[in-house]
């Protein structure tokens, strides 16, 4: 007799970790690229615009399925000569992407905060590093968390995807499980309700970071 | 004559010299020369458009003069070679909007340049701060609200305890009171007028003819990017060498009631 679905459920979950892991590294390593590259939009020179523009075009325009082959198969391996496993291929891209997409939201996020306060801080006497990091980044920092939460939504579902690079997270297991099950609706119903409840409780513990740092009155304008 | 006069030396503090600005096609500043003395408060009036939110910006360089000359205690902040972060500690600015950091208490918005820029110890500036603000009235229940949370004329206050913390050489104030209620109006001049009447150097674009009257040495009336006229305040506003000083001062006293 075939084992039933639902036997495999502890199996599925612990894809968890492996989704949380892509989300969490996608996420970060999107925050690390996303801040800096805003502010080389923002606040750098031309050249170095152009340049930040062609990588966000690139990585906003592209399938993340493309990229994920791209570089799986052909950036690291061929064009850099490294062989890197599907799970931190898949980090890196989803890292990428999220950079792509989270610079654009810290980009709006630095315009929205007024140019008085760079007027103010400038005044008294602070450089212009001192001024973005000081008086411009934190308060563009607060009124990114909406926008950034809406990445982690976009980047817990976008994670799925990595299952085409056979990383063992939620999507990959559950369909193990429908193969040798022979069963689709239980097990698909079951990960997309694991990816809802996902998405909920995430966006509720950002939204408990948005309060915990909330200022009264910071709104960026037109946002 | 403003009753500041005799806390005024004759040391030149800051010396302006042929300021020309121009933005495009337009010619802003046309060649603006003036001096202000330790203890004076000078007040810039003039029609909109004259040119004098871009002089005050062009003393600290927050916008670049295309020619002439700006000289702080005798250094010259126009000299390249000079370092403007530096000279910016010593020049207080006082926005129309006040632009207090949105993100920081009325408390740290006073201390952020005491730590950040003078790179004075946590508690030595918080004292310095709280000294500031008391000396523009913030009383302590104050201290820790967001700049949302305060009135216009507790904003600008704050704002004036920021820039006065940091022991400026000179206050530059650009139309303080404009963008405030009228109600609001007369605590901010009230501190103002007291920071003048205690020596601290000021250069006031304001249209307050009152405070004017009371407290400036002299008055600058600014016209088509230059200093059309200056002398003593009740000579430049009731009797003025020129018609559209004489214009302006007259539709600017109907328009707040002139003392
Ligand atoms: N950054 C800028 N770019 C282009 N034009 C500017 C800029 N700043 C000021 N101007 C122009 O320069 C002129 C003088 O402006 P300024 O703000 O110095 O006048 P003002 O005397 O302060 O007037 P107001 O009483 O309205 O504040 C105006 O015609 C203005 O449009
Ligand atoms: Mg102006």
């Amino acid at each position: 007799m075939d084992p039933v679905w639902w036997e495999y459920i502890p199996y599925i979950l612990q894809g968890a970790i492996w989704t949380f892991t892509l989300v969490g590294g996608g996420l970060a390593l999107g925050f690390a690229i996303g801040v800096p590259v805003a502010m080389g939009q923002k606040y750098g020179p031309t050249w170095l615009k152009a340049v930040l523009d062609a990588y966000v075009w690139f990585f906003r325009g592209t399938p993340l399925v493309v990229l994920l082959f791209l570089f799986y198969w052909g950036v690291f391996p061929v064009l850099l000569g490294i062989k890197l496993d599907a799970l931190t291929t898949s980090i890196i891209v989803l890292g990428l992407r999220s950079g792509a997409y989270q610079s654009q939201i810290f980009r709006g996020a630095l315009n929205s905060v007024d140019e008085g306060q760079m007027l103010a801080a400038r005044a008294l006497g602070m450089t212009k590093w001192q001024a973005i990091t000081n008086i411009i980044l934190p308060q563009a920092l607060r009124i990114a968390i909406p926008g950034w939460t809406n990445e982690y939504a976009i980047i817990l579902k976008d994670s799925a995807i990595c299952f085409t690079l056979g990383v063992i997270e939620i999507l990959t297991r559950t369909r193990y499980v429908v193969i040798s099950t022979g069963e689709a609706l239980g097990p698909f119903l079951f990960a997309g309700i694991l990816y809802i409840i996902f998405t909920y409780g995430g966006t509720k513990v950002f939204n408990i970071i948005y309060e915990k740092y909330h200022i009264p009155g910071l709104v960026g304008k037109g946002v | 004559m403003g009753r500041g006069s005799e806390m005024v030396g004759d040391e030149i503090v800051l010396r302006v010299e042929n300021i020309h600005k121009r933005y495009k096609d337009q010619e802003v500043l046309k060649g603006v020369t003036f001096e202000v003395r330790r203890g004076e408060t000078k007040v810039i009036a003039g029609p909109s458009g004259a040119g004098k939110s871009t002089l005050l910006r062009c003393i600290n360089l927050l916008t670049k003069p295309d020619k002439g000359r700006v000289w702080l205690e005798g250094v010259e902040l126009t000299d390249p070679e000079t370092n403007i972060n530096k000279m910016r500690q010593k020049i207080g600015f006082v926005f129309q909007e006040f632009n207090l950091f949105h993100h920081l208490t009325a408390l740290e918005n006073v201390m952020i340049g005491l730590t950040k820029v003078k790179k004075l110890p946590k508690d030595v500036a918080r004292k310095k701060a709280e000294e500031a603000l008391l000396t523009v009235h913030i009383t302590e229940d104050l201290w820790h609200k967001y700049p949302a949370q305060l009135s216009g004329g507790q904003k600008q206050r704050v704002a004036i305890a920021r820039a006065l913390a940091m022991d400026p050489v000179i206050i530059l104030y650009d139309e303080p009171t404009s963008a405030l209620d009228p109600q609001l109006v007369g605590e901010v001049l009230r501190v103002m007028e007291e920071l003048a009447r205690k020596g601290v150097t000021g250069l006031v674009v304001t249209h307050e003819i009152g405070f004017a009257l009371e407290v400036a040495d002299e008055i600058l009336f600014m016209y088509g990017g230059r200093i059309l006229e200056r002398g003593p305040p009740r000579e430049v506003v009731f009797s003025p060498k020129h018609e559209v000083t004489r214009k302006f001062f007259e539709n600017i006293t109907k328009l707040y009631g002139g003392k």
